[in-house]
């Protein structure tokens, strides 16, 4: 039996567990998990929509596996781990155990260095939430409930994404974002552009390239933010979407090397400890953490399979796609994939294409390498985006041409208007049902079918669904006006100007 | 429509359109008849349907292969005997399960539970599998974990007509079953339509002009499609609450399992813009009761159950469905739509691995012991669980699998994934055969075919897809030579020394499935040909009564679900995505599907000469942008590789497909046959093979003649 103890029972450290569970059909393991959090494993990528008011909490709870393998304490977290005796120490003062160890403790939000708060979250003022856990997201929106205008401090997704939520409830909200694009890993400064302009239309304000200094306060409850330009801002609350900082004092402490998260190799172990992975926010692998969900489902996957040995020593890294950020808010259509923003690095091998098209709040860029798309940012267009993530991850062969992954390659359909029988070919089918061409209704007319029971006996025409029965009405309406004209000359203004009587004559014949 | 003649139904598919025969010189004439399904309406393969009656390579007498290796014709006598005698042999040396046996969803209901008994009492083998397996198993095995009954639609067809919202997953049915269009005016109307397809198919363009909406997803990823509508439902409080908690459980871990599946992360993974189906979700939950609205239907087709997870695509629909509060209430509901003529009664009645008459399961205690008595058997004589079909046709001809195969009403050489290997498997049996009426490919291979009658030849019944049992009327003689199938095995029975039964007449034979079928879940004991012929429209089940007879059931689950505690139940699952996925030395999806003009594998409609000449070879459909990157124009030949095979065929270049996904029909045969490529990989639950989806290269072919 292999002990594995998980810390953490957040998106990464649940998923781990299911996948493990599922993976181990043989009932090798027995898995203890703690979580810091008293409530059940929650998606935090959803916080959003809740500060949006779209989604209750109960909604987010993700999946805990039922099973005898399986030990959860709930509102328990690691205290310390002893490598020596291989145990880690919960704040029950419980000593668990464990064969292989896994950190997936995540990471908490930055308190930025502004005048007016302490870097303890637990002593921030009233008004000052950080967007990080279900308790931020209930505060917040209590928050609401007095606040008429807000600030989001920091313009990446998150600070996104809880801008639009604030705004769909009604709130005034500014944007403030020191880097000189939003989004500026994401965002080059013409994407940037094209979504100030889309927020813009959203009634969302923003103050791009200027940084904020002091939050301003009275009798301990936020009345404004003081930027750096000297610029105060009005607010009653403000969510700090500053960043995060990953949990890795529990590796530290114990001796494990950590930079900006617990430092792991291509195994997801510790090369200090082999028998200690980290996943999820709280890991930094060789790759770098992206901090995007995606790339910490991917671990917990790959991770299961290492453990389980359903998987080689080391599993193949296939981490094409995890760096999709899609932007989730109503009304700001924002995806981004691979080689995007400002700080993408120079590459001559790298073919760039892009449409700008501000008016219509449209950007879109593609990067192109060896025929396959390598990078894309997309704004304002969801269709585009839709199929330049599905080309991207599936790394399928671009246009010959990439210039038309700027389109979309897929015609809606929804503005098609129905052809006026005399713009049909002959060879175009009226009947499906039936394969019945206008040419072939053109040639019954010409033998005397007049009406549509007429054309049904020797077409077969309107016989199947009978969806086209309008169609070829208005075809017999038209076959008569064109013989009408060609036998009676002075009769071609009048059908020019009552087309009503034809109309009239249609509906006879169909009801007939 | 008025018509004379004799009342039947058409040939083909499960929609089971009603027609008018009347004998002329030469055959008969077909004409459309007023019915609930098809409203007098027939399709191109129904108004043509007669040619096949006519076909010029008809077969008419047995066929046995002589030492030369050609078939040559033979007397029943010579043909039967030859059978009775291999087949004793290969049971004695063997033992009775290297006898196999694969059925048809064509084949009448009289005939599916015929073949079934024929196979447990008088060859005594467990191996019995059928070409619904390729068809319907994974929505039966999908309804009947969820909902404790798999009848296609569990409500008739019409009632569609008054829908707010239709939503289609995987049929292409304007041109599988054209007349059933006429149902969807309603929801066209309401702008409720929702075709979900990689393909803008007749179908998808069915929501032009505001009708509805297309969701054009990755192939292989209709299950993402879902899991996102159940999480926008769940989340954004669309759900109907009170019926969730009054007729269903497992709400909880299945809410769970879609927090996962936001409407982003999905888009990522299926390609549909995370707006559109929030947009879809919130149109489905518009049209539901619980707010309101006329009504809601979602709909599967084997577009998405012909996958490796196929069934998890059927429950994740059927998971929506309840969650809308829509199975089980007049007017809204989830349903398969069967394809096969007799799709839903041929999967009743045993010709399935599992199952007995009744759709009773074959390691059930009592219902050995029911139809045993029936058959006139020891309970304990009946064989167990045989192979599912994919199994089944991997294990023939090798090392102690089935040296002997016998097929009716299927057409393996054409029909089965990874056809090729198929192929080779029925070439290394010791004695392959095939009861048709046509020479089909797979007649071609066989050492006995036994020619048998057809559709306008016959009397019987078969169950369409809306589970109304319905009557097929013979309308004329068969060509001399011809006998039924019914015949067939009542000789073979006789020459194997079987116990039981085995009766000729199709009106005796339904008597006798009627009482196999009493207490079952497809209960058919208060049905009779007599009682049908009196045109009442009876739905199963209809048991037998002591007082006035059973009305039968138009809809099911009205009152309760048949599953223990009476409530349906959600069921959580997950996405893996096609098993044979692109990668850069196949880096296109291939789907494949069907045309109007073309039934299955074509073993008839290639036969009927207008049809023939209208769709006369398959084609590979690639977007113009693909098609300009490899340099192929409109009606070249491209040539299509994937793991299992190759393939040459013409390109028609359209925008209506993926520019990451090409096209082809799969009604030819030979080196024609898109089943070359197809993935033979199966649905854990169901056996179903992966049809619908594997990777391949494409590339600008050689013309025709210029291979090496």
């Amino acid at each position: 039996m292999t002990r594995v103890v998980v810390v953490g029972n957040g998106m990464v450290g649940s998923r781990f567990v299911e996948d493990l569970l599922a993976a181990d059909t043989a009932g090798r393991f027995t898995v203890t998990v703690l979580g810091a959090e008293a409530c059940e494993p929650y998606n935090r990528v959803l916080l959003s929509e809740v500060l949006a008011g779209r989604y209750g909490l109960g909604s987010l709870t993700l999946p805990t596996p039922q099973d005898p393998r399986l030990d959860i304490r709930l509102g328990t977290a690691a205290v310390a781990i002893d490598r020596g005796d291989r145990s880690v120490l919960d704040t029950d003062g419980v000593r668990h155990r464990y064969d292989r160890l896994v950190l997936a403790t995540g990471a908490a939000a930055r308190i930025p260095p502004l005048r007016g708060l302490a870097p303890d979250p637990a002593t921030l003022p009233r008004g000052v939430h950080p967007l990080r856990t279900i308790d931020d997201a209930r505060e917040i929106v209590a928050a609401t409930l007095n606040a008429r205008r807000a600030v989001v401090l920091g313009a990446g997704v998150l600070g996104l994404e809880a801008a639009c939520g604030l705004a769909d409830r009604g709130v005034h909200v500014t944007v403030v974002h020191p880097a000189p694009a939003l989004m500026e890993r994401q965002l080059d400064g013409d994407a940037s552009r094209a979504v100030e302009a889309a927020m813009g239309s959203l009634g969302i304000e923003h103050r791009v390239g200027v940084g904020a200094e002091e939050v301003v306060l009275a009798d301990g409850a936020l009345t404004g933010v003081r930027l750096a330009d000297g610029e105060v801002l009005a607010a009653q609350l403000l969510v700090l979407a500053t960043g995060t900082v990953a949990a890795t004092a529990l590796a530290a402490d114990a001796g494990l090397a950590t930079d900006r998260g617990v430092l792991v190799t291509d195994a997801l172990s510790c090369a200090a400890d082999r028998r200690i992975h980290a996943i999820g926010d709280c890991a930094q692998p060789p790759e770098g953490g992206s901090g995007l969900v995606a790339q910490g489902w991917d671990q917990a996957r790959r991770l299961a399979a290492l453990l389980s040995g359903a998987a080689p020593a080391v599993a193949t890294r296939d981490a094409t796609g995890n760096d999709v950020v899609r932007l989730k808010a109503n009304g700001l259509d924002v995806v981004t994939m691979g080689v995007c923003g400002s700080q993408r690095p120079d590459d001559k091998a790298h073919r760039q294409l892009r449409l700008s098209d501000p008016a219509a709040g449209r950007h879109v860029e593609v990067v192109v390498s060896d025929g396959v798309l390598v990078g894309a940012t997309c704004v304002g267009d969801a269709a585009v985006g839709a199929d330049l993530v599905a080309t991207y991850t599936r790394r399928t062969p671009v246009p010959a041409d990439p210039a038309y992954l700027l389109l979309p390659a897929l015609p809606t359909g929804e503005a098609t208007t129905a052809a006026s029988p005399a713009d049909l070919p002959d060879s175009a089918t009226v009947c499906r049902c039936n394969s019945v061409t206008k040419g072939a209704i053109a040639a019954q007319w010409e033998h005397g079918s007049r009406t549509v029971e007429e054309l049904a006996a020797t077409t077969r025409a309107t016989t199947g669904c009978g969806g086209c029965t309008q169609e070829v009405c208005d075809l017999l309406t038209w076959l008569g006006g064109r013989t009408e004209a060609s036998q009676n000359v002075p009769m071609e203004g009048e059908m020019r100007f009552t087309p009503g009587k034809h109309t009239i004559h249609s509906a006879e014949t169909s009801a007939s | 429509m008025t018509a004379s003649g004799v009342s039947t139904h058409c040939p083909y598919c499960a929609l089971q359109c009603a027609q008018a025969l009347t004998p002329v010189a030469g055959g008969v004439e077909v004409d459309g008849r007023d019915f609930p399904t098809n409203r007098g309406g027939l399709c191109r393969k129904g108004w043509t349907s007669a040619a096949v009656l006519r076909a010029p390579d008809r077969l008419t007498t047995p066929l046995v292969r002589g030492t030369d290796g050609a078939l040559r014709p033979a007397s029943w006598e010579e043909a039967l005997d030859l059978v009775a005698e291999r087949l004793l042999r290969t049971r004695q040396v063997h033992g009775a399960d290297a006898v196999a046996v694969f059925g048809g969803g064509g084949l009448t209901n009289e005939k599916a539970y015929q073949l079934g008994k024929f196979a447990r009492v008088a060859l005594g083998t467990a191996n019995i599998d059928y070409n619904g397996r390729f068809c319907m198993s994974s929505a039966a095995a999908a309804a009947n974990r969820s909902l404790g009954l798999d009848r296609g639609l569990p409500f008739p067809l019409a009632d569609l007509g008054g829908a707010g919202a239709v939503l289609l997953l995987g049929s292409n049915l304007a041109e599988t079953m054209p007349p059933a269009v006429q149902h969807l005016a309603g929801a066209r109307a309401r702008g409720g339509l929702v075709v979900v397809d990689p393909r803008r198919s007749a179908t998808a363009r069915l929501v032009e002009g505001g009708q509805g909406l297309h969701l054009q997803p990755v192939p292989g990823t209709d299950l993402v499609v879902l899991l996102a509508l159940l999480h926008v439902v769940l989340a954004e409080g669309l759900a109907d609450a009170a019926y969730v908690q009054e007729r269903t459980s497992g709400l909880a871990d299945v809410q769970r399992s879609v927090a996962a599946w936001w409407p982003e992360r999905a888009e990522r993974e299926c390609g549909v813009p995370a707006g559109l189906l929030r947009r879809t979700a919130r149109l489905l939950a518009a049209a539901s009761p619980t707010h309101g609205g006329p009504g809601a239907y979602v709909l599967t087709g084997r577009g998405v159950e012909q996958s490796s997870q196929g069934t998890a695509t059927v429950t994740a629909a059927i998971n929506l469905a309840l969650a809308l509060g829509l199975p089980g209430r007049v007017g809204s509901g989830y349903g398969a739509l069967t394809g096969q003529g007799n799709g839903q009664g041929g999967r009743e009645h045993g010709q399935k691995a599992d199952q007995l008459p009744g759709y009773r399961m074959v390691d059930d205690p009592a219902a050995r012991a029911h139809v045993a008595a029936v058959w006139g058997v020891a309970p304990e004589s009946l064989p167990g669980k045989g192979l599912p079909a994919v199994e089944l046709l991997r294990s023939i001809g090798t090392d102690g699998g089935p040296r002997a195969l016998l097929v009716h009403g299927s057409n393996l050489a054409v029909s089965a994934p990874n056809v090729d290997e198929v192929r080779r498997r029925l070439r290394g049996l010791d004695l392959l055969v095939v009861c048709d009426f046509v020479p089909s490919e797979t007649a071609q291979l066989a050492d006995v075919v036994l020619p048998v009658t057809q559709w306008a030849e016959e009397e019987g019944t078969l169950t369409s897809l809306e589970g109304r049992v319905i009557r097929r009327r013979k309308v004329l003689d068969p060509p001399d030579g011809v006998r039924s199938e019914l015949w067939v095995w009542s000789e073979l029975a006789r020459r194997l020394g079987s116990p039981g039964v085995f009766d000729t007449d199709p009106a005796a034979v339904f008597d006798e499935l009627a009482r196999a079928s009493a207490g079952g879940r497809a209960d058919y004991s208060g049905l009779s040909h007599e009682r049908l012929d009196t045109g009442e429209a009876l739905h199963w089940p209809c048991p037998a009564t002591s007082g006035a007879p059973h009305p039968g059931t138009p809809r099911v689950f009205t009152d309760r679900f048949p599953t223990p505690d009476g409530r349906a139940r959600l069921v959580p699952v997950d996405h893996h995505g096609p098993l044979d996925d692109v990668r850069p030395d196949a880096p296109v999806y291939l789907v494949t599907g069907r045309v109007l003009q073309h039934y299955q594998s074509g073993a008839q409609t290639r036969r009927v000469p207008e049809l023939a000449a209208e769709v006369p070879q398959p084609w590979v459909e690639l977007h113009p942008l693909l098609a300009l990157r490899l340099g192929v124009e409109d009606a070249a030949p491209v040539r299509l590789t994937g793991r299992r095979g190759r393939l040459t065929a013409a390109a028609r270049v359209t925008d209506t497909i993926r520019p990451d996904t090409v096209f082809m029909p799969f009604h030819w045969g030979g080196a024609e046959s898109v089943n070359l490529l197809t993935n033979d990989a199966t649905d854990p639950v169901s056996g179903m093979p992966e049809f619908k989806v594997c990777a391949v290269d494409v590339q600008a072919g050689a013309p025709r003649g210029a291979r090496a």
